[in-house]
């Protein structure tokens, strides 16, 4: 596998046909948010309808994505130390083993 | 001499309400948004819904896009950031190559590498497939990546090499 | 008597703050010439809120979660380059030499062709309260630096979890 193959894999292709037409049919039935994603929680929803509710959680939301975000890409981070911290180690034991096999 | 007159760019007709030129928006960057979406999500229902919310989103926040280049950096970032928001709601776990059932035919004779390929990506963790998609779709470097993802540059170059290392060990595994 | 100075120096030891064992790994310039980096900086309150991110049912992820709690930090820093001779050879002496009294050597390993490795423990009685991992390949860097009581029992039990390869001394693959 190369970066030609990779690029050649990952290039864009156009949605199915009439994709424009359909978000234009959306935005001219004044459907212009979102859907609420099909993985929130049931509150969420309900939540979603209000933009009073949502303006008062607004900034309570957008600190936990954050927390959220920052938790994920720490534990990311421990992993990968954790793999380089052994890869190291396990290299180091198994010279030691290597050495001690030829005496 | 007359000056001729600088013909409304899309963006700036759309800005003033012409929805025939947010359409022409849309037709123009469609196949970047889906495919950052697809790409990362494998699924093309998702991929589409995903797509169509961008563009809503877009529809919204038109005010605040700059320039056309603006607009493409905007789009980019967005459709990444749903794109793993998506996957960190779901908690869905990468699935695993070792998990995808090959076809009988795929399994004897497999020349189908972009889709292994593919595949291969869809089981990365969320950020390393945000930073390949970007990377090898979009051409972008490292420093324009780390922009859209809100990461330090190398932080974006260490989730690149990992990805590859991972991409590589994955595709001879199953080759 | 002797025993008495001797306990007197583990006392000492012990109360060494942990911010005392946090080693300097500013390598000015390095990044810019490496083709790829690895910088990670995780303090106490990183670690504890990553530690957060593991689910306790997974008995993997619980066993990493349990092991990163009570650290202090973890700091990495590894470059790669394109080409040989990129880096200061002498780098790893000048992350030795901030290696006080209470540091070990715990192995060593030198190759002109692959890679040298220096482990230092830092010790408290038994304990391990610190570790410094310095490896020197001709177009790799790495120094790792975790803070605080590291079981290495417990790290050793990592094996071939979260892509992290097989460890154990009782093991003999060869």
């Amino acid at each position: 596998m190369n970066e030609h193959d990779l690029k050649r894999a990952l290039r864009a292709e156009a949605p199915p046909a009439g994709f424009a037409g359909r978000v234009m049919q959306r935005i001219e039935a004044g459907e212009t948010q979102p859907r609420p994603s099909r993985n929130a929680p049931q509150w969420w929803r309900a939540a979603a309808a209000s933009v009073t509710l949502a303006m008062v959680l607004g900034g309570y939301a957008t600190h936990k994505a954050v927390e959220y975000r920052r938790g994920i890409e720490a534990k990311e981070q421990v992993l990968e130390a954790m793999r380089i911290t052994s890869e190291k180690v396990r290299y180091a034991q198994q010279e030691v083993r290597a050495i001690g096999t030829h005496d | 001499m007359v000056e001729p007159l600088a013909f409304p760019s899309t963006l700036s007709r759309a800005q003033a309400g012409d929805h025939d030129a947010f359409a022409e928006l849309i037709e123009r960057h469609e196949a970047m948004v889906y495919s950052i979406a697809y790409n990362f999500s494998g699924d093309r229902s998702r991929a589409e819904e995903m797509a169509q919310d961008v563009f809503l989103q877009l529809y919204r926040s038109l005010g605040s896009i700059e320039s056309d280049a603006h607009l493409l950096f905007w789009l980019r970032q967005v459709t990444t950031r749903r794109c793993i928001d998506e996957v960190r709601r779901a908690k869905l776990k990468p699935v695993s190559l070792d998990d995808v059932e090959l076809s009988a035919v795929e399994k004897r004779h497999d020349p189908l590498l972009d889709r292994r390929i593919r595949e291969s990506i869809q089981s990365l963790p969320e950020t390393q497939r945000a930073v390949v998609t970007l990377r090898y779709q979009e051409d972008l470097d490292p420093s324009e990546i780390c922009r859209i993802v809100g990461l330090p540059v190398n932080t974006v170059k260490s989730h690149l090499h990992r990805a590859l290392l991972a991409l590589r060990k994955k595709l001879e595994k199953h080759s | 008597m002797r025993k008495f100075i001797i306990s007197i120096a583990l006392t000492l030891v012990v109360a060494v703050p942990a911010s005392a064992q946090k080693i300097n790994l500013d390598f000015p310039g390095l990044a810019d010439r490496a083709e790829e980096v690895v910088d990670i900086t995780l303090d106490g309150a990183m670690l504890r809120m990553a530690a957060k991110f593991f689910s306790g049912k997974d008995a993997d992820e619980r066993a990493l979660r349990d092991m990163i709690s009570g650290l202090h930090g973890i700091y990495v820093r590894s470059y790669e380059f394109a080409r040989e001779g990129e880096y200061d050879r002498n780098l790893p002496n000048l992350v030795k030499k901030q290696l006080g009294p209470s540091w070990m050597p715990f192995v060593t390993v030198r190759s002109k062709s692959k890679e040298n490795v220096n482990i230092y423990a830092n010790m408290s009685g038994e304990r391990v309260i610190g570790l410094v991992i310095i490896a020197a390949e001709p177009r790799e860097f790495t120094v790792v630096n975790i803070n605080g009581p590291i079981d290495m029992d417990r790290l050793a039990a990592l094996e071939g979890q979260f892509g992290i390869p097989e460890f154990s001394k009782e093991k003999n693959d060869e």
